[in-house]
């Protein structure tokens, strides 16, 4: 089990309330899934008082990266103590 | 047509129409105004660019660059009178980057944009107005960069960008700024420059939130962000739900003119490796290092 740092950005920081938060985790799958089950439900329920719906998991609505690589590029979804994944919602616009 | 132009003569009309001007902090700078450099392009037959940069090279100062000196210097002024700067999208990033490139005096624009005013753009779109609704937005920057800055030159390309065209469009620029509201055109450019071997900046926004990084040839880029795989990235991102207000934009594009300024003049550390993530809201800009 690792223990990590996980680091919001964006309107993930804003509804979460927070800007980062301590995790432990076996591996990155475990560590998202732990974020889903603690964190999902209030960040849709927040969003939608906002007048945004979210479909789907925060995974699956957020660019990730851990220790500056993103998740696709991984080669191994191993932690260690002190790693930090970073997640914030993907912003296109202009 | 071959110019003829006796530059020892428009050097020493330069010299002779030169003013003395007292700045608020004690220094002396021999200055000349737009007039001036107008009536002087017109009488020898050069440009206004070609005029202030042949009065710089004398260390005098064309009026309008006067705020400009005491952080990039008289050199840096050149090298930006000097340089080519292509934006890509001429709305809401790419329009207060146009904007601010005039007035800082980057000496060729390439605008790219197919697009046309809306209502919907006036909220955050700096080139749009309750007049010029259906003008493309190309023709409508290009208008206010010569009405900003005459010797600023535009090169207008009324065109989509796609992965076809991207290269062709921007060949000969010395770096490109994004101002686009997709993903695929964000591609199209970064490998277009990638290929072109220039600077690309990049800059997006998604409500109160934007993001800026200066991706060079031999960077990872935005398979930094995305990943290697193009497969299943979505087109847009959360702005399709949280809008996009008048701030945000105006913030990123700003950072993104000052990028271009750090890697024209090389004062100050272009924001390679790593992605600022600015947050209006909050009042919090995070710097993400990525991995290299």
């Amino acid at each position: 089990m690792a223990l990590i740092t996980v680091r919001f950005y964006s309107l993930w920081r804003h509804h979460l309330g927070a800007a980062s938060m301590a995790l432990q985790a076996h591996n990155i799958d475990d560590a998202l899934m732990r974020l889903e089950q603690d964190f999902g439900p209030q960040l849709r329920a927040r969003l939608e008082a906002a007048g945004i719906s979210l479909d789907g998991t925060i995974q699956a609505n957020s660019l990730i990266l851990l220790n500056g690589t993103a998740l696709r590029n991984l080669k191994s979804t191993d932690l260690k103590d002190g790693d930090v994944l970073h997640i914030f919602p993907p912003g296109m616009g202009g | 047509m071959t110019r003829h132009i006796n530059f020892r003569t428009v050097n020493r009309v330069i010299a002779e129409s030169a003013e003395a001007y007292g700045a608020p902090d004690g220094r002396a700078y021999r200055v000349i105004g737009i007039a001036i450099t107008a009536s002087l392009a017109g009488a020898q037959g050069v440009s206004p660019k070609e005029v202030e940069i042949a009065a710089l090279e004398q260390g005098i100062v064309p009026r309008r660059y006067l705020r400009n000196i005491g952080t990039i210097g008289v050199t840096g002024q050149i090298k930006l009178l000097q340089s080519t700067v292509a934006v890509v999208g001429a709305g809401g990033l790419g329009g207060t980057a146009i904007e601010l490139l005039a007035r800082q005096g980057a000496g060729h624009l390439i605008i790219i944009d197919d697009d046309s005013f809306t209502e919907q753009n006036l909220n955050r779109q700096i080139m749009s107005n309750e007049n010029n609704l259906g003008e493309c937005k190309a023709d409508a920057a290009a208008r206010r960069v010569t009405e900003v800055n005459s010797a600023v030159t535009v090169t207008v390309f009324r065109k989509r960008l796609t992965g076809e065209n991207a290269r062709r469009l921007i060949a000969g620029a010395h770096l490109a700024v994004d101002g686009l509201d997709n993903l695929p055109s964000r591609l199209a450019v970064e490998q277009a420059c990638r290929q072109l071997r220039i600077p690309y900046i990049y800059g997006a926004i998604a409500g109160f939130s934007g993001q800026l990084m200066t991706v060079f040839p031999e960077d990872a880029g935005l398979s930094a962000l995305y990943g290697t795989s193009c497969e299943a990235l979505p087109e847009q991102g959360i702005e399709a739900r949280t809008g996009n207000p008048p701030v945000t934009p105006a913030v990123i594009a700003a950072l993104q003119v000052q990028e271009v300024v750090k890697i024209v003049t090389g004062v100050g550390e272009p924001a390679r490796h790593r992605i600022l993530m600015v947050d209006v809201r909050e009042n919090t800009i995070d710097r993400v290092d990525l991995a290299r």
